[in-house]
């Protein structure tokens, strides 16, 4: 199984690309986190193939089926996604001093993963649906974009708190202006948001076509519209109240908290139908 | 203003309760933090289940405010309730002023608006207005949007926008939330939800509908042909898979002989989904009789430990089975029982039919397999309402779209004479939301309109 091998490269690449963004920081050092780039550039393309590679495995054992219908998979797209995402954002924002709270997360995310059970396993029924496509892809990018903001609503806090004692110097004198990291906070939820909202009306499409019940209040599906709402919430006291900085900051982290009890939370604690077998 | 200093009747504050945001947002967290309960208390379940949890005085509490139902719970459909008013109150309130805005933009570039705007920028050039305002205007429509111009006491406004639909995004999201609901309750109180299991060969024309005592009928009757499961090489379920055909006095109007998980059959709106299944009965075992010759004396349907007289013969009886004997397959475990003999026990393979020869009895069983009848079980739904809910989620999407990634951008320009007789121009712009790219946007349309020369 390659497909293992690579994954196991990739968690590694984001072990060295968190450690020189943290070493950047503290070195105070442009080389060393632009040699994180590198690495995370890298890793994305190790990561890409790896799930490519699992994509064809699959076929060869006579299951072929898209890699993203287990624990170990989700996991594995999870931070390929927030891989991505930061890439982007650090493209955008032209600072590299995110990656020291992002990456952290997309490798905490593969060493969780590599943990697990990594065998393809052919899909059960329920599973066996087109929807599965557009429902875990439009999810997970929800995900990493609520990860993203979450990691900068973290830096916002740091650096707020840093403004208020009126020192700079240090490794949080290092980070983005609180004003960049505000904006990179709300600007990863309005993009992490309609997809969220596509992720929740694609499984509400799915389980209607599978059960013909389009919402039951499983637990899985309640999370999800408990992350729905507590952004939802967010966005009305940014948009109409004027909620900036640390309050902004901090409805971000607690969404973030609700996401990652939605996602992993409900399969490892609660029952339901995500973590059920058969129709 | 004087309206201001009137001290607020009831209605008034009423009113102002309902179209406040701030009720939104509480409502969104404790609408939120409710929900979790419902997760963390397993719903619906037998009461002696709770009992075995909780302390007495616990179970009646939670009990009596519907903890263990709380998404039906009178206090949960209140939520909803105030959640759906104040969204229907804040859209009556704004959506006017909103649409006046949209109707009637302000297309004269005056000095209080200059003042409040980001992006200006003035300049002279010799000149006439009317030559320079058409010559703008061209420029500002390929540049950005075509204008509007007004001319006022020898200065011309050009006026120009683009996105406004941007303005409508929130009103379509929120919107979008009440047509869900509405699709909710249609679905609710027209539709129904029934479970229904079918023994192969048998048929069913009502279901017992979930929740109640009710039993719905179906106006048509399905029947259950057949129903097999495949697996994969490694044993785990590949596939659920009934054979459904739908009758109408008596005469059949539709087959589908896959209905599997994620593949529902559909008749007249109501909705079969293959759910679950199982063992109808006991499995029969099918044992062929033959003669010591070899000529055949038909085929017994063998009960567990039934024993099946054979005339002239005895009984045989069939008492085990086993999937695979000693490696060699399927087997049956046989008793034959003849008058004035010893009892005689013995195991007929499926893969040698010839086996039983050895006996040298004066008939020959050989085992055809285990018959396993089964039935499937269906989810049987209806709802009149899920297209509409389906409505209100693309609404949804579209309306989120709107609201975060177009942005209404307006662009004025003011032509006046200016004192030393030359043309005096003013280009200003503005965007309801993301600004940076707007600047980025207003420096090219400053460039487009700048190069128009006469």
């Amino acid at each position: 199984m390659s497909n293992v091998i690579l994954f196991n490269l990739t968690t590694v690449l984001f072990g060295v690309a968190s450690a020189l963004y943290i070493g950047a920081l503290y070195a105070n050092n442009e080389k060393i986190s632009a040699f994180g780039t590198w690495v995370c550039v890298l890793a994305a393309v190790v990561s890409t193939a790896a799930l490519g590679v699992r994509w064809y495995e699959s076929y060869q054992m006579g299951i072929g089926r898209i890699p993203v219908t287990n624990l170990y998979e989700s996991l594995v797209f999870f931070a390929w996604s927030i891989n991505l995402f930061y890439l982007v954002v650090e493209r955008k924002y032209g600072s590299r001093t995110f990656g020291a709270f992002v990456m952290p997360i997309a490798f905490a995310t593969m060493l969780f993963a590599i943990k697990g059970d990594s065998s393809i396993q052919p899909l059960v029924p329920a599973l066996q649906s087109y929807w599965l496509h557009a429902h875990v892809i439009t999810c997970f990018v929800g995900y990493a974009a609520f990860a993203v903001s979450a990691g900068a609503a973290l830096m916002y806090l740091l650096k707020a708190k840093q403004e208020e004692a009126k020192v700079s110097a240090g490794v949080i004198g290092l980070l983005p202006a609180c004003k960049t990291l505000d904006d990179l906070v709300y600007r990863s939820i309005i993009w992490g948001f309609p997809f969220l909202t596509a992720g929740i009306i694609t499984g509400a499409a799915w389980a209607n076509y599978a059960w013909g019940t389009y919402w039951s209040w499983d637990p899985k599906e309640t999370w999800s519209l408990i992350v729905w709402l507590v952004y939802a919430a967010f966005l009305h006291a940014r948009i109409t109240r004027g909620w900036y900085g640390k309050r902004a900051a901090i409805l971000s982290i607690a969404g973030f908290l609700a996401t990652v009890m939605c996602y992993l939370g409900v399969n490892l604690v609660l029952s339901g139908l995500h973590s059920y077998g058969g129709g | 203003m004087p309206d201001d200093k009137r001290a607020p009747s009831p209605m008034d504050r009423v009113w102002d309760f309902f179209i406040s945001v701030k009720l939104a947002i509480i409502t969104l967290i404790v609408l939120a933090v409710t929900s979790i309960f419902g997760t963390i208390i397993e719903q619906n379940q037998p009461p002696e289940k709770y009992h075995q949890i909780y302390e007495d005085w616990a179970f009646a509490l939670m009990d009596r405010i519907n903890l263990f139902d709380m998404y039906h719970a009178w206090w949960f459909l209140l939520l909803l309730v105030l959640f759906t008013v104040n969204l229907a109150c804040c859209t009556i309130d704004r959506f006017p002023r909103m649409w006046k805005v949209v109707r009637n933009p302000r297309t004269k570039l005056d000095g209080n608006l200059e003042k409040t705007l980001s992006q200006v920028d003035r300049w002279k050039k010799k000149g006439t207005v009317p030559d320079w305002a058409s010559k703008y205007a061209e420029a500002l429509s390929s540049a950005f949007a075509k204008p509007v111009a007004t001319e006022e006491g020898g200065e011309v406004h050009l006026y120009a926008e683009s996105g406004v639909a941007s303005r409508f995004g929130v009103y379509v999201t929120h919107l979008s939330i009440i047509i869900i609901f509405i699709g909710a309750i249609v679905g609710n109180v027209l539709g129904f939800k029934g479970y229904v299991n079918i023994p192969e060969g048998e048929s069913v024309s009502q279901v017992p509908v979930r929740g109640g005592s009710r039993v719905q009928e179906l106006g048509f009757t399905v029947r259950c042909n057949s129903f097999r499961v495949e697996t994969y090489p490694s044993g785990q379920p590949k596939a659920y898979i009934s054979d459904l055909t739908v009758l109408e006095g008596g005469r059949e109007v539709l087959r589908k002989k896959d209905v599997v998980v994620n593949d529902p059959l559909q008749y007249k709106g109501i909705w079969f989904y293959q759910s679950s299944y199982g063992q109808a009965g006991g499995a029969t075992a099918q044992v062929a009789v033959r003669k010591a010759d070899g000529s055949p004396m038909g085929t017994l349907a063998l009960p567990p430990n039934e024993p099946m007289r054979i005339e002239g013969y005895g009984t045989v009886r069939g008492v085990n089975y086993d999937q695979n004997l000693q490696g060699n397959g399927p087997a049956l475990q046989l008793v034959v029982d003849r008058p004035g003999k010893p009892s005689a026990e013995f195991w007929v393979y499926q893969s040698r039919p010839d086996l039983d020869r050895q006996r040298n009895d004066s008939l020959v069983f050989s085992f055809s397999g285990l018959n396993v009848r089964q039935f499937t079980g269906l989810q049987v739904a209806k709802d009149p309402g899920v297209n509409v809910v389906w409505l209100g989620c693309a609404l949804m999407v579209v309306g989120i779209i709107m609201a975060f990634f177009l942005s209404h951008q307006r662009v004025w320009v003011r032509l006046s004479k200016s004192q030393d007789g030359r043309v005096e121009v003013v280009l200003a712009g503005a965007a309801s939301r993301n600004r940076l790219a707007f600047e980025k946007r207003f420096e090219k349309i400053q460039t487009g309109v700048k190069a128009a020369e006469l």
